[in-house]
């Protein structure tokens, strides 16, 4: 079963398929089903044609996957152009919220660039 | 000197924060001097673009020149207060 372009097998939840796509949680996902008249539990195969049809076009509306990555590279690159503390701060592989780094700040040196992957 | 005040979200209602500045209109062509200041949590509004502020990070005025992005952000936002940790070799051991 195809949803927005990606092959789902038939016994794999609609929730977990949902929140498989970069910018879909627990949250959107549930107002999704909720919209779309589809129970908790429901798996792909029990979809029927409609249902897939909403879902794809739902999702088409929204910046989810590498629209959403790029924006948020985008906002990280103004900042770093703009010379703003926050922008120094993703370029050196810092915590940008004022968090120590005295220990850990682990989060912020995987994370933290300027062209940030996720 | 707090980093930036940008991050901690301000009511509404109260509006930007505006700081009286004393910014001069000069008349085109002329050059206008930069703004020396220490209020580094005054809200960048739309009629600063194109001036040049000096902003103290609590040692030295950095020179900032306020561009549009920059509207609605903090003066000191663009005026580090902290430096780069270096190693300092000693010389007698």
């Amino acid at each position: 079963m195809f949803i927005f372009g990606v092959n789902f097998p038939e016994t794999r939840l609609v929730s977990a398929a949902l929140q498989s796509f970069y910018g879909i949680g627990p949250a959107v996902s549930r107002t999704l089903m909720a919209r779309f008249r589809i129970h908790n539990t429901a798996r792909i195969g029990e979809l029927d044609a409609r249902q897939t049809d909403d879902l794809a076009a739902q999702l088409s509306t929204m910046t989810i996957e590498n629209d959403l990555k790029r924006g948020m590279r985008e906002n990280i690159r103004r900042l770093r152009d703009m010379g703003t503390y926050r922008g120094r701060r993703h370029a050196m592989g810092f915590p940008v919220r004022g968090q120590n780094t005295r220990s850990q700040a682990m989060t912020a040196r995987k994370l933290n660039k300027i062209e940030r992957r996720a | 000197m707090r980093p930036t005040t940008a991050l901690l979200s301000r009511s509404v209602w109260k509006g930007p924060h505006i700081v009286p500045l004393p910014i001069v209109r000069s008349k085109a062509g002329e050059r206008v001097p930069p703004i020396k200041t220490q209020a580094r949590s005054a809200t960048i509004l739309p009629n600063f673009v194109g001036l040049i502020f000096q902003v103290h990070n609590g040692k030295i005025y950095n020179d900032v020149r306020i561009t549009e992005d920059m509207v609605g952000h903090k003066l000191g936002e663009f005026s580090a207060t902290r430096k780069r940790f270096a190693y300092k070799q000693t010389k007698n051991k």
